[in-house]
């Protein structure tokens, strides 16, 4: 089983490049000491039925100076009038430590019951914020304080994936991948990519070139490491027990699932830096995690982050700090398509048949 | 058939001399005799001898569930004239304080999986560091409070896939407020899961609250049986 608790494999790679990325470690820094100003927040807010939990770049450990945090008070138990007054709380605590307030869309920032994310996957009431939601919390999502409830929702939607996908256990070929959950992280992305251009014309295109470059660079990440947690699931020799229990005759299930929610447990970036260790060659794994550092450093940036923020979008063609993170972007999708396609022929194998159709 | 039967608080609750008569016309095998509030601790430890307890192939004690370190020593000291007896103590690990006391129980000493409103010993994680204490200890594997910390059960196989012995089962539902009650239909499909990891000579014990009449020993004997049927296959 990987050991994704005590090592980093950022860590690891970056030893391995021989090189230095002051950026992600600064973010890494950063994060770690606003998770604990977090923590210290919302000491008696929680329970071990409602705990709050954290998306976005603190989740993902890619704090910067003028990130937001996007949070919310996930509810795993029996309804309770004190819930509401207690996010309420939470987000004046939040609002008066100065953490930036999460936008406009009320996905964040508020309640969630996990009875939507673990019982409406697909069908009419999986709205967008439903799938977001849920998607999110096994991609970017991080518990500063209490955890259990956090854990259990997780365990559960988890469990949804791997237990309903009947392929998974009763399927006759040899490819051992989590179809159910691989389509659902693909339907998210490429939601995404449509919501984007909902929002341009919903927003009259306010935030369009800082919205484009996270779409390009940290949605992009989030969705090629869920892709990747899914095609381990074949590849990684340490999920060898999931994989001949889920085929055995019981048909179990429940070492897969502690496969994925281990692999779920790190942040994107390293979820990619394994696979990247693992399949990729060195020339893939600079294209890819010297251009994430290039994105941050261009974010961690005031003036060239503000010059995105207020950017209109006709004026993107002739401005020198859109150019650059489009540059960015191009170089950090050439390191992608190396790595799903050409570096590694079993990764192509596995792309070339769960990632299209 | 499996060693089955109830605990006496579930039957009777703080009286367990009326709980043994309620349950002497089933002629079960196995009994677990509750001192779960540490008042009746001490009349358990009393009566112990001259309880009718010959029929019963099998015999744990229930050890109380809530006191304060100051009493550690005399709740030892009073399991351990029943543990004497060749009954294991079971125990949650939330009310052992002083290590040394408890080990000395050895083999005799079953730690139980809490429930999720305890802080300690409700994953296979946590239950790890503390068989580690407990080397020789036996685990008392409570389906329900298993199912309360994860409805999928996956917790659960985790749970007995560790290395503790097997050596108890406890088996009822436990609601959101971590009360026992009798199995519901949910309850009985959630433990057939994990059915087929609980080999056929290890002890059950029922915990389903039926001393209001909200059940009977019949009913529970035969959903208890029905949640320990696996619903998986037996590997060829």
């Amino acid at each position: 089983m990987p050991d994704f608790t005590t090592t980093s494999y950022l860590d690891d790679l970056r030893s391995k490049l021989g090189t230095d990325w002051p950026t992600l470690s600064r973010a890494r820094q950063t994060t770690a000491t606003r998770r604990d100003e977090l923590a210290r927040l919302i000491v008696g807010e929680e329970s071990e039925d409602a705990n709050v939990v954290v998306y976005g770049s603190m989740a993902r450990g890619e704090m910067t100076r003028e990130s937001d945090l996007d949070w919310t008070l996930l509810l795993d138990k029996p309804v309770d009038p004190s819930d509401l007054p207690t996010s309420q709380r939470v987000a004046k605590k939040i609002r008066d430590a100065g953490f930036v307030e999460p936008g406009k869309t009320n996905i964040f920032g508020t309640m969630t019951s996990s009875h939507s994310l673990v019982h409406n996957i697909g069908g009419q009431d999986d709205t967008n914020a439903n799938t977001t939601r849920r998607v999110l919390l096994l991609l970017e999502s991080y518990a500063p304080g209490k955890c259990e409830a956090y854990v259990r929702v997780r365990r559960h939607i988890l469990f949804r994936y791997v237990d309903d996908d009947y392929g998974l256990s009763f399927g006759s070929g040899q490819k051992i991948v989590p179809r159910f959950l691989l389509n659902d992280l693909s339907r998210y992305w490429r939601t995404v990519t449509v919501d984007f251009v909902h929002k341009q014309r919903a927003e009259a295109g306010g935030k369009w070139a800082l919205r484009n470059a996270k779409l390009r660079m940290s949605r992009k990440l989030i969705f090629a490491a869920g892709l990747l947690a899914c095609f381990e699931c074949h590849l990684d020799e340490d999920a060898k027990r999931a994989r001949e229990e889920i085929r055995s005759r019981s048909h179990r299930s429940a070492e897969l699932i502690d496969y994925l929610e281990r692999a779920f447990s790190v942040p994107p970036l390293e979820i990619l830096a394994r696979s990247v260790l693992r399949h990729a060659k060195l020339d893939t794994a600079r294209l890819l995690f010297d251009n994430y550092e290039a994105f941050l450093a261009l974010l961690d940036n005031p003036e060239k982050r503000k010059t995105l923020g207020n950017l209109d979008p006709n004026q993107v063609r002739d401005n020198e700090v859109f150019q650059e993170v489009r540059q960015i972007s191009h170089r950090f999708q050439d390191g992608l398509t190396r790595l799903f396609f050409h570096d590694n022929k079993e990764l192509y194998s596995l792309t070339e048949f769960y990632g299209v159709f | 058939m499996r060693p089955i039967g109830f605990s006496t608080g579930a039957i009777a609750k703080g009286d367990f001399r009326r709980a043994l008569e309620m349950m002497a016309p089933l002629r079960l095998p196995a009994v677990e005799l509750s001192a779960l509030r540490l008042r009746e601790l001490p009349h358990l430890a009393e009566a112990a001898g001259e309880l009718s307890l010959s029929e019963y192939r099998y015999i744990s004690v229930h050890a109380p569930s809530n006191f304060a370190v100051a009493d550690e020593r005399r709740v030892v000291s009073l399991l351990r004239g029943l543990a004497d007896r060749g009954w294991p103590i079971v125990v949650h690990p939330d009310v052992i304080f002083t290590d040394a006391l408890w080990v000395e129980f050895g083999n005799k000493l079953l730690i139980e999986n809490n429930d999720k409103r305890k802080s300690a010993g409700r994953t296979a994680r946590e239950l790890q560091a503390l068989f580690a204490r407990f080397p020789e200890a036996g685990l008392c594997f409570d389906i329900g409070h298993a199912r309360q910390v994860d409805p999928t059960m996956n917790e659960a196989y985790l749970i007995l896939q560790g290395q503790a012995d097997l050596s108890q089962v406890h088996i009822s539902e436990v609601n959101s407020f971590s009360r026992h009650e009798p199995l519901s239909s949910a309850a009985i499909e959630a433990s057939r899961r994990v059915a087929d990891l609980v080999p056929e000579h290890v002890p059950i014990i029922l915990e389903t609250l039926i001393d209001q009449g909200q059940s009977t020993m019949e009913q529970e004997l035969f959903r208890a049986s029905e949640a320990l049927t696996s619903v998986l296959p037996v590997e060829a």
